[in-house]
């Protein structure tokens, strides 16, 4: 059973469509990635997974269930937009939203007060919200998503807004959750965080998928680059599809950035060279980053970092 | 514990941290404790002084102090005849005249009471009965004093009068006397001549005038009868005749049988209705703007339905409300029956009708129903807005809608008349519970009660259904203050 199956999920705004016979699935225990501009509908999404928003066309399955408040108990939420109840201490609030998630008071508290422990808010469980840094509220926020150890934890761009100590303290956290056995999914359109956290992951522009797969897998649609070092011109190995020279030869050898056909691999080509007598001084194979892949993919169209 | 009594809770505690729910909360108690003082300031000495200074040889300056001695002791009867039967005093009472209450107290009744010996009697029983509830009887100050007339006045002709009067109606200001506030003369030709002369230091009162009229005129008709021939004690006796008038109050006829509340209390609960809405609808604005505002509205609502949190706020208002005005009602209720005073003798009298149980549903089902159905407006305003600014766009015409034609009512209550706009008014659902609380005060046919509840009723489910499609569609949606137009369709969309 996967711990959220989307399939064929259309949702519209009077005449905008928002997102667009939308399919996948995340697998029970990963860290699946939502990755897109501003608007490609990821927010719109996980409001449909939380049953905040209702699907036009779709099915979406949720723990084995249809979305609904029936499943808050197993779930953790972290909006997009955030705030909090300004004259509700810390411990108060993060007890009210445990117990809307269905936890009996005391153990709501002793978990609030855990969680306040571990990020190093203990001495402020009683202070009110007004009263913290945003930094505090912040915590506060996300240990109301985590009161309840949920197994399927939605964060919608956690990390935005957060400092980098926060940050750090989040990644964590989903680490954390991910080691203890639950299923986390979080948007967002900064690609070193889904670069650092994610086994796989979501492409979305304009509300249409464009890619689902492992990081490997999303890499490997880009073509490969390499720089060598060599004294012959290497466009014509196999596999090339285009060399240019880098900088000035110098006693003959000269920097060349190759960039091969999508799917060839750089050993092969290494094997070629060396069973060809094609001499090489360098031969250094390029990972294609995120933000490379995702220009690639979603054509730079969207807004991301 | 379920999703809408958890938010129902949040909602209640939240207001009730507020100062401004404290302070309207308390308003009315402290007023309470502070009116026997205030009443005490602003009215220092209710009593009036005047002397008579009568050389005719008709009685009238006797008839005069004997009227005023007499309205004294009609004002003690009324006061303790109230309290007997406040405080179940009738066997003690027993047939003495202290111990039936009634309406008005004819002067024979009075007379009666004064050949029983008074006051006098009446409060010995109660001290002997409870010396405590003795000290929560006060007898009211007689509305006038007969001073005795000085000696070197009483002979002094009119003319000389003018200027002999001066220290006594505007005394120096170090001489520590207080000023008598009228002299009445009554010349010796007096009955030949319907002349008197009247001083005075300020505005006279009307009841006073009024007394000085009835005496004097009464001593100039027996004068008339005696000179026409009419022997003087059937002269005396003819000008003494009073018609006894007797009250009733009789039910209606024609099978309308209305539910009347005569007293204030109608119209005081229809503004406290009016006012405790308009505070609590404040409270729950702003505690929606908030929750719009800073964005934690999506939180809630992954783990509460849009129709739990809505009712959980309206629960939690609703009640912080009722409270309000339990608080309110205990304090008067306090007031009226564990307290003696101005604020006791107000209240107690406004509270007598309340024995009816159709009087108390009726005010309780209006009262009720009058909060769902606004705190409902209040709310989907808030869910509207992202500001209190953009709340006024809504909130004002709102208020104005209701208050104008409200306060109308209640005027046109107060002075008695059935008017056809209130009648119009209690079959507009929006004004229904204003009106028929007030309408109780006049008198408002079983049929009218009953029609215009399940009228607001339907209107309070069809509130439910309309404006909770807005509610749902606007607590999440961004992008400020939608307009009517909008507002109307998303009522109409599913």
């Amino acid at each position: 059973m996967d711990a959220l199956d989307v399939k064929g999920v259309v949702k519209r705004f009077g005449d905008f469509t928002a997102v667009n016979n939308l399919s996948f699935s995340v697998r029970p225990g990963e860290v699946f990635g939502f990755l897109g501009g501003n608007g490609a509908g990821k927010t719109t999404t996980l409001r449909m997974a939380l049953d905040i928003l209702r699907p036009d066309a779709g099915s979406i399955s949720i723990l084995g269930k249809e979305p609904g408040r029936g499943n808050a108990a197993d779930i953790g939420f972290l909006p997009e937009e955030r705030g909090l109840y300004r004259a509700m201490s810390a411990i108060d609030t993060i007890v009210y939203f445990g117990r809307l998630k269905g936890l009996k008071a005391a153990d709501a508290r002793r978990e609030g007060l855990t969680l306040l422990d571990r990020f190093g808010l203990g001495a402020q469980a009683k202070s009110r919200i007004d009263q913290l840094s945003k930094g505090m509220s912040q915590k506060v926020q996300l240990a109301t998503a985590l009161v309840n150890k949920p197994r399927l934890l939605i964060l919608d761009e956690p990390f935005s807004g957060l400092d980098p100590l926060n940050q750090g303290l989040l990644e964590d956290e989903i680490i954390g959750a991910a080691r203890g056995g639950a299923t986390v999914v979080f948007s967002t359109h900064v690609m070193q965080h889904a670069e650092r956290l994610c086994d796989r992951l979501l492409l979305l522009a304009h509300g249409v998928k464009r890619f689902e797969g492992t990081q490997d897998e999303a890499r490997a649609t880009m073509p490969l680059r390499l720089t060598i070092t060599s004294r012959a011109t290497p466009d014509k190995l196999p596999g090339v599809v285009g060399a240019t020279a880098q900088g000035t030869a110098s006693d003959g050898w000269q920097d060349w950035d190759v960039k091969l056909e999508p799917g060839r691999n750089a050993g092969d080509l290494l094997e070629h060279c060396t069973s060809q007598g094609f001499a090489l001084r360098r031969f250094e194979q390029h990972r294609a980053s995120l933000h490379d892949v995702f220009v690639h993919i979603v054509g730079g169209a969207e807004d991301v970092k | 514990m379920n999703n809408t009594l958890l938010i129902a809770i949040r909602e209640f505690r939240q207001i009730a941290r507020t100062k401004s729910f404290w302070l309207t909360l308390l308003i009315l108690p402290i007023t309470f404790a502070l009116m026997p003082l205030i009443t005490k300031m602003v009215r220092p000495d209710l009593q009036q002084s005047i002397i008579l200074i009568d050389h005719s040889k008709t009685g009238a300056g006797k008839a005069i102090a004997a009227r005023i001695e007499l309205d004294a002791q009609r004002a003690n009867l009324a006061t303790l005849a109230d309290f007997a039967k406040d405080n179940d005093l009738k066997a003690l009472a027993g047939k003495a005249t202290w111990g039936q209450k009634l309406d008005w107290y004819p002067d024979a009744v009075v007379a009666k009471f004064v050949a029983e010996g008074g006051a006098e009697p009446a409060l010995k029983a109660i001290r002997a009965k409870s010396p405590k509830l003795a000290e929560g009887l006060t007898l009211p100050k007689a509305a006038y004093r007969v001073a005795p007339t000085p000696q070197g006045l009483a002979n002094l002709p009119s003319a000389a009068l003018d200027k002999a009067l001066t220290p006594y109606l505007r005394p120096p200001k170090d001489s520590g006397r207080k000023a008598i506030d009228y002299v009445l003369e009554i010349p010796a030709d007096f009955g030949a001549q319907p002349v008197v002369h009247l001083w005075m230091n300020g505005q006279p009162r009307g009841q006073f005038m009024s007394m000085l009229q009835g005496e004097l005129t009464r001593t100039l008709r027996a004068g008339f009868l005696e000179t026409q021939g009419v022997a003087a004690p059937v002269a005396q006796i003819a000008n003494r005749l009073e018609p006894a008038i007797a009250i009733n109050r009789p039910k209606e006829v024609g099978g309308r049988e209305k539910l009347l509340v005569q007293s204030i209390l109608p119209v005081a609960m229809t503004y406290i209705l009016l006012m405790s809405l308009i505070m609590s609808g404040q409270w729950m604005l702003q505690s929606t703007i908030e929750e719009r505002s800073s964005k934690l509205i999506e939180a809630v609502l992954a783990c509460a339905s849009p129709d739990e949190f809505m009712r959980g706020k309206l629960i939690g208002t609703i009640t912080i409300g009722l409270v309000m005005v339990a608080t309110w009602v205990a304090c008067g209720l306090f007031a009226a029956f564990a307290t003696q005073g101005v604020i006791a003798d107000f209240i107690r009298p406004a509270l007598e009708p309340l024995q009816s149980f159709g009087s108390v549903a009726a005010i309780l089902y209006f009262f009720l129903t009058g909060y769902v159905m606004v705190a409902l407006i209040f709310l989907v305003i808030g869910a509207m807005s992202d500001s209190m600014q953009d709340a006024q766009g809504f909130l004002v015409p709102v208020i104005l809608i209701l208050m104008f034609p409200v306060i109308i009512l209640m005027q046109a209550v107060i002075s008695g008349s059935d008017s056809v706009f209130a009648h119009v008014l209690t079959w507009i659902p929006l004004f229904t519970p204003f009106a028929v609380l007030a309408r109780l005060g006049t008198g408002i046919p079983t049929y009218e009660i009953v029609g215009s509840g399940m009228v607001l009723l339907a209107f309070i489910a069809l509130e439910f259904v309309m404006l909770g499609r807005v509610f749902r569609a606007a607590i999440l949606s961004g992008g400020g203050r939608p307009s009517f137009k909008t507002v109307a369709r998303l009522m109409k969309r599913h």
